[in-house]
């Protein structure tokens, strides 16, 4: 649909100004009148509930939340102080107030495996009260078991199978023993074993007393010890059987005695969980375990050589044999109503997915599933995770991890030396957990617009675009709403009241801020910050309401406190140390603006540009660009100006000048295209030979047919130039020529409007090239005839004149060159 | 009354339990304040078993050869420093006088250096074979040739429970068993329980004279009937939490002293 503002579309008489002429001072500045405001003070408003103009975002947000589906995660782009994250905060503490409160997820040891824990879900709150009743269920069997091992019938039947044990080992021994001793044998414990050697009299023979028996003696012993020998081995082939019998039957006895002890014990406490299946399941485990270590449970024998040992490492041993039994309660939502809403402020793996931590245990480091620490994602699993973009993709591998995670629709707690594989040690393989958590990703749109184009995964994990607006229009309706934010803000903040007039100075600044006169800012950083400092001027006068008075010094303080560049920059102008004319003429210079944006405050400032016309091949050169410090935007502007020379002067005649133009005095880089219109009438003046009036600024681009097009930062270029004029002088001749788009744009600084209603200062909106041109030579551009030629004394004409004599002259040069002639 | 312990006199070799010896000398030395002296005997029995053709030795997990002379010296020597290093560092640990010696010989040799005054200590058990199987503690044997008092030392940690005297009759022996006792449980006034037949416990005049028999104001015994059966005399010795199990002179015939080592965990206190 046409823009009824634009100059193209809408009728001349309709646009409330006059191409070429000067703008009344009313168009320099959209004033909100206060008395169309229906309040004196802003605290008789009842408060904005939400964000102004964000519609578009807002669907896109709940139809995200209502969609379920694999991937409809959200990228919430915006600009910076746009109210993302609250009205994201809004909608997800609207949505998540209903929806259902999700599970509590517990790990617990994994008997059959202690690497890979097992992980369980209940309902909400019962991960607490398992966990609580497991640690009951240990603490009763440290009294139970011990108690059940004390009994007269265990250690009776304990005792009959150790004596069983012990019978079968001394009668075998001692059966070879008595054998042996009958014989003549002797059995003597050596360092290493046992010898086997000939006793006569309780002694051992010595090797002399053995030489001297005669040899059927001799052979005798020989032939005893071989065969004490052998009954011996055979003794020491069977004693591990029956080590292995005798284990096994103390085993079976202490299982017994133990599934008898606790029996009612876990009675209870399947009892407690009987409607979950997998609980029941992990106590059998647990049953089984207890039954099969429950040695663990009863006091430890002293150790043969105590160890000095402190309390504390005492303590520690003791508790960490029965850690297996713990419940590790990683994601409580007992006292969760509805979904939870997670922000993680620090989104890297380990803060995303959780960690396996560690103790130092005699110098190394153990971990198991009781060390297994929760992420976000398990915070925010079943609900919402709210998440900086930057950070996450700035955070150590967080970005990596998220999209792993959501790729599988589970979160695996690993470390990241095992997800890297830079770590081979054993560590824990815990039981991934089902993930169902919607992401709301807030980050600027030049991150979006790049995952979109680099992250393959991106599309199909984020398939929700929530794109908030900088900027609304301005109308009754939002300037009324805008009112109301600032009602808001300032109950929020307990600040004063504002009354109308701050309420519609603010507004103004609001409009300010987006350099649209029709449009107002959402970003309510900005605004927050001149409410709050408003305040607090009020405050140092002494004053209860804060009035316009108090917003506009606050504007200034702000402006003020970054503005020491810019007040350098003017100052070097007034002293001629950077050179700009605002009086006089010159050919071929123009004033050109420039902004300049140095961390929150931007500043327009004029520059000299200058053009040079020399016989040559037609081509214009951009200086910036051939000392590489013009960007490609301006260098298009440059060749731009080539294409509207050939458009209008080439039809009928080569054309044989080089041109050269410059930003003069200018040391860093120049973009963008909008000199191209000042560089364009530079170029032209220089042709014609007619002097340019140095009072006049000027900005806008240019297209090949010599129309002006719009630019950004109008107001602040007319503000930097006319506290140029002001250090150099106000004459009452100075202004700024700017694109006819851009008068919707202005809001001015008050002194400047003030200015233009005085006569001292002007602003310009031209159409085309020759209305600027008009303006800065004051000499009638003229309109080609039906043979394209210009009236006389038209400054086209001189144009086309100054070509067509460097085209005769470089005919001439290709004549003589030609005929062999030297110049 | 006996003499005071003046001196713990420890009895080391490669095939005992040297533990449980090193830890109750030590125990008693630092109880008694007395020095400790430690022979490591090195038996000259099994350099003549090393020497001839005929015998063997068995080693759990290998098969069995002969025993080399250059194998039993190179084991006793590490045995000597083992135990050395053990028993020096329990001594230090509880600030003793301690000295250290190696003898060759016989077994019984060994007491010849035993002084009056010495309590000799000895380990009650030979270091297990394959698993459980024990052979016989020399030092059983041995102690029919020692004389004063000679404790076997079975459960060297054990700090708590303690001294049972078995009793049987009133004699010179049993007077000077229970002396010993007496002398063990004064330094730290460690319970002291005197078990006798009924008829004997029960009467006055044996009451006196175990009254007799101790220090005057130092460890008072308690006097307890033995029942008639003997698993109730053992359960009963249990249930006192005996640390220090004194045996009269009668009862030390080598078999039924090797009976009573296998019945109870407890130390075993002789004297003959």
């Amino acid at each position: 649909m046409a823009d009824p503002e634009d100059p193209a579309v809408r009728p001349r008489h309709q646009l409330g100004f006059t191409p070429g002429r000067p703008l009344p001072a009313e168009r320099l500045y959209r004033r909100c009148d206060p008395a169309e405001l229906p309040f004196a003070l802003c605290s008789e408003l009842e408060e904005a509930s939400g964000l102004i103009g964000q519609e578009r975002a807002t669907e896109a947000i709940r139809f995200a939340l209502r969609m379920r589906r694999k991937g409809y995660n959200v990228y919430a782009l915006g600009m910076s102080g746009t109210g993302r994250h609250n009205m994201v905060e809004d909608l997800l503490r609207a949505e998540a107030g209903h929806a259902p409160t999700p599970p509590d997820w517990c790990y617990v040891n994994n008997f059959a495996d202690p690497q890979q824990p097992r992980c369980l879900s209940l309902l909400p709150g019962r991960g607490a009260t398992l966990a609580a009743a497991m640690k009951r269920l240990v603490e009763e069997l440290r009294a139970a078991l011990p108690a059940a091992f004390e009994r007269d019938e265990y250690r009776v039947r304990r005792e009959a199978l150790d004596q069983q044990l012990k019978q079968r080992n001394e009668q075998a021994f001692g059966d070879v023993q008595q054998q042996a001793e009958k014989k003549g044998i002797a059995l003597i414990r050596t360092p290493m074993g046992l010898a086997l050697a000939p006793r006569q009299d309780g002694k051992v023979l010595t090797p002399d007393q053995f030489d001297v028996l005669p040899a059927e003696e001799r052979e005798r012993f020989r032939q005893e010890i071989e065969r004490v020998n052998a009954e011996l081995e055979a003794i020491m082939r069977q004693a591990p059987q029956w080590e292995r019998e005798h284990r096994d039957a103390v085993q079976a006895l202490n299982r017994e005695t133990t599934g008898f002890a606790i029996a009612h014990l876990m009675e209870e406490m399947r009892a407690g969980f009987a409607d979950l299946p997998e609980v029941a399941r992990y106590l059998d485990a647990v049953e089984s375990d207890v039954k099969e270590n429950a040695d663990d449970f009863l006091p430890a024998p002293p150790p043969e050589m105590p160890v000095p040992m402190p309390q504390q490492a005492i303590r520690a041993l003791d508790d960490a044999r029965f850690r297996r039994y713990q419940v590790n309660v990683v994601v409580d939502n007992g006292a969760q109503k509805g979904a939870p809403i997670i922000y993680e402020d620090n989104p890297t793996h380990q803060s995303l997915v959780g960690r396996v931590e560690h103790l130092v245990r005699f110098g190394a480091l153990v971990t198991d599933f009781s060390l297994l620490v929760p992420g976000a994602l398990h915070r925010a699993n079943g609900g919402y995770l709210v998440l900086d973009a930057q950070k996450l993709l700035t955070g150590n591998f967080g970005w990596a991890s998220l999209k792993r995670a959501l790729n599988a629709g589970q979160i695996r707690i690993e470390s990241l030396e095992q997800l890297l594989s830079m770590a081979s040690t054993v560590s824990l393989a815990p039981a991934p957990i089902p993930l169902d958590v919607k992401i709301v990703l807030i980050g600027p749109p030049s991150l979006y617009y790049l995952l979109s184009a680099y992250d393959d995964e991106f599309p199909d994990l984020f398939k929700i675009a929530a794109d908030f607006e900088d900027r609304v229009e301005r109308d009754a309706e939002t300037t009324l709403l805008y009112a109301r934010l600032i009602c808001a803000v300032a109950r929020r903040e307990k600040l004063r009241a504002f009354d109308r007039d701050a309420v519609a100075r603010v507004v103004e600044q609001a409009a300010r801020l987006v350099g649209d006169a029709g449009k107002l800012s959402t970003s309510m950083r900005a605004i927050n910050g001149v409410l709050r400092e408003a305040d607090q001027l009020a405050a140092d006068a002494g004053k209860d309401i804060i009035g316009a008075m108090e917003v506009q010094a606050a504007i200034d303080a702000q402006f003020r406190r970054g503005d020491r560049i810019y007040r350098r920059l003017q100052e070097e102008i007034g002293r001629g140390i950077i050179r700009i004319e605002t009086d006089g003429t010159a050919i071929g210079q123009v004033n050109g603006l420039s902004v300049i944006g140095l961390g929150a405050l931007s500043f327009g400032t004029p520059s000299r540009i200058t053009a040079q016309v020399r016989l040559g091949r037609g081509e214009v050169v951009d200086i910036e660009r051939e000392v590489e410090l013009g960007g490609p935007l301006h260098s298009k502007g440059v060749l731009i100006l080539s294409g509207f020379l050939g458009g209008r002067f080439g039809k009928n005649r080569p054309l044989s000048p080089n041109a050269s133009l410059v930003f003069e005095q200018s040391y860093g880089g120049v973009d963008g295209d909008s000199a191209s219109a000042a560089e364009l009438m530079a170029l032209l003046s220089a042709l014609a030979d007619a002097p340019i009036k140095q009072s006049f600024a000027v900005t806008g681009s240019v297209d090949q047919r010599g129309q002006i097009q719009a630019i950004g930062g109008v107001n602040e270029k007319i503000e930097g130039f006319f506290d140029s004029c002001r250090m150099k002088g106000f004459s009452g001749r100075q202004g700024v020529i700017i694109p006819a788009a851009n008068v919707r744009h202005l809001m001015l600084r008050h002194d400047i409007v003030a200015a233009a209603a005085e006569g001292r200062f002007a602003v310009y909106p031209i159409d085309t090239i020759d209305q600027g041109l008009e303006l800065l030579t004051g000499i009638t551009p003229g309109e080609p005839d039906a043979g394209g030629d210009y009236p006389s004394g038209t400054l086209n004409q001189r144009i086309a004149a100054c070509l067509d004599a460097f085209a005769a002259k470089a005919a001439e040069l290709a004549r003589n060159a030609g005929n062999g002639a030297r110049p | 009354m006996s003499a005071p312990i003046e001196r713990i006199f420890v009895i080391l070799d490669a095939a005992a339990e040297t533990s449980a010896a090193i830890a109750a000398a030590v125990r008693l030395a630092a109880r008694s304040k007395t020095p400790l002296h430690a022979v490591f005997v090195e038996e000259e029995d099994l350099l003549s078993v090393a020497g001839l053709s005929v015998a063997r030795h068995i080693v759990p997990g290998a098969r069995s050869a002969r025993l080399t002379g250059a194998e039993v010296e190179l084991h006793w020597r590490a045995a000597a420093a083992r135990a050395r290093d053990d028993l020096m560092a329990a001594a230090r640990a509880q600030m003793l006088r301690c000295s250290f010696e190696v003898v060759r010989g016989a077994a019984e040799t060994v007491l010849a250096g035993v002084a009056k005054g010495d309590l000799v200590v000895a380990g009650a058990r030979t270091r297990p074979f394959a698993g459980h199987l024990r052979v016989r503690s020399r030092w059983l044997a041995v102690l029919e040739a020692a004389s004063g008092p000679f404790l076997l030392a079975q459960d060297g940690h054990g700090t708590k429970g303690g001294i049972v005297v078995l009793l049987r009759e009133r004699s010179a022996d049993s007077a000077r068993l229970l002396q010993a006792a007496a002398r063990l449980a004064e330094p730290g006034a460690t319970p002291l329980t005197v078990i006798a037949p009924p008829a004997l416990a029960t009467a006055r005049s044996f009451q006196k004279w175990i009254a007799d028999q101790v220090e005057p104001g130092g460890v008072q015994p308690t006097i307890e009937a033995a029942p008639a059966a003997t698993t109730a005399l053992l359960h009963r010795v249990r249930e006192l939490d005996c640390r220090v199990l004194a045996i009269d002179a009668a009862t030390t015939e080598r078999d039924r002293l090797a009976e009573i080592t296998e019945r109870f965990a407890c130390d075993i206190l002789v004297v003959r």
